[in-house]
C-alpha cells in the first residue's frame, strides 16, 4: 500500500478488494429477478393506464362525432324546410304588401306564362 | 462485456427488449448495491434504492446516449436514487457506529478476539462524509477514474482527488490496525 500521497491516481488494489469483501452484494441473482419483476409488473401497469388513457380519449372523441352529428342531421334535415321557405317566399313577399324586388316580379312573370 | 456489446444491450433495451435490460442489471447489480450502500449504510434501504435505480434506469434508457460510457450513466441515476431513498427515509437513519459497536457488544466472538475486518471497515466507512465514502468506493473498489467520478457527483476533480486521500487514510488505518493484529 503507497502511504497517504494525495497525488495517487491508481486504485489501491488491496484497499479495493476489502471493501469489496465488506460491502458484499449477496443473493444477486434473486436481487436480478427481483428487479425484472418490478419491471414487467410496471410494464404492465402502464399498458393498463395506456388503455386507461386512449379509453378517456376515445370517449372525448365518440361524444365529438355525436355531436358533429346531431348537429349534421340538424342542418342538412332542415334543408327541405329552407328550400319549401324559398319557394314561398314570392307569394309571402307579395301577401305581406311589401315591394317585392325585381327577381321576385319576373319569377311571377314566368310561371304566369307557363302553360 | 464489452462497452460496445453493452451500447448494443441498452440499445435493445431501449426498444423494449426487457432480457437485454436484465443482462445489464445482472453486470451492474453487484457495483450498484455497493455504491447505494456507501449512500446509505443499510442492505435492506442499498437494495431497494439500487432496485429503484435500475427501474429509473428502464424508464429512461430510450434517452440514453449510446456513444458514451453506460455504467457511469447507470451509476449517476442510482447514486440519485440512493440521495432520494436516504432523503425519505432520514427518520429511519440510526447511528451507524452506534449500530456496529452494539453488535460488537453483543458478539462474544468480537470479545474473544475474533476479527471482523469487514466490520471493522463498513465502521470506518461510516464514520467517513458522504462523499469521501462515495469517492473511496467507487474509485478503489469499483475502479472509477477521478474524472468520471467528478462528473458523476458534479464535483471538481481536485476535491475527487482530496476525498479519495481523506477517505484512504481512515480505512488504510482500519486494515493496518487488523493486519498487526492477525500478526500478534
Amino acid at each position: 500500500m503507497n502511504e497517504h500521497s494525495p497525488f495517487e491516481s491508481a486504485p489501491d488494489d488491496q484497499l479495493g478488494a476489502a471493501l469489496r469483501d465488506a460491502l458484499p452484494t449477496p443473493f444477486g441473482g434473486v436481487f436480478v429477478n427481483r428487479v425484472l419483476a418490478r419491471l414487467r409488473q410496471q410494464r404492465s401497469r402502464s399498458w393498463d393506464e395506456e388503455l386507461a388513457g386512449w379509453f378517456w380519449q376515445g370517449l372525448a372523441a365518440a361524444s365529438l362525432v355525436a355531436a358533429l352529428a346531431g348537429w349534421g342531421l340538424k342542418v342538412f334535415g332542415s334543408a327541405d324546410e329552407v328550400e319549401t321557405a324559398a319557394s314561398t317566399s314570392v307569394a309571402s313577399q307579395l301577401l305581406e304588401g311589401s315591394t317585392p324586388g325585381a327577381n321576385v316580379l319576373l319569377a311571377s312573370m314566368s310561371s304566369a306564362d307557363a302553360p | 462485456m464489452t462497452g460496445g456489446d453493452e451500447a448494443e444491450l441498452a440499445a435493445r433495451a431501449g426498444r423494449g427488449d426487457a432480457d437485454a435490460f436484465g443482462a445489464l442489471v445482472e453486470k451492474h447489480q453487484a457495483m450498484a448495491r455497493r455504491v447505494a450502500y456507501a449512500i446509505l449504510e443499510d442492505r435492506e434501504d442499498a437494495d431497494d434504492a439500487a432496485q429503484e435505480g435500475f427501474l429509473s434506469a428502464w424508464r429512461a434508457i430510450a434517452r440514453y446516449d449510446p456513444s458514451k460510457a453506460f455504467r457511469p450513466w447507470l451509476m449517476q441515476i442510482v447514486v440519485n436514487a440512493a440521495r432520494d431513498l436516504r432523503r425519505r427515509r432520514r427518520v429511519r437513519a440510526a447511528d451507524p457506529l452506534d449500530s456496529v459497536s452494539a453488535a460488537s457488544r453483543d458478539n462474544p466472538a468480537r470479545e474473544a478476539g475474533d476479527i471482523d475486518l469487514g466490520e471493522r471497515l463498513r465502521a470506518a466507512l461510516a464514520t467517513l462524509p458522504e462523499r469521501q465514502r462515495l469517492a473511496v468506493v467507487l474509485f478503489d473498489a469499483e475502479g472509477y477514474a477521478q474524472a468520471e467520478i467528478a462528473a458523476l457527483l458534479g464535483i471538481p476533480e481536485g476535491t475527487v482527488k482530496s476525498d479519495v486521500f481523506h477517505g484512504r487514510r481512515a480505512l488504510r488505518r482500519v486494515l493496518s490496525t487488523v493486519k498487526e493484529e492477525w500478526d500478534e
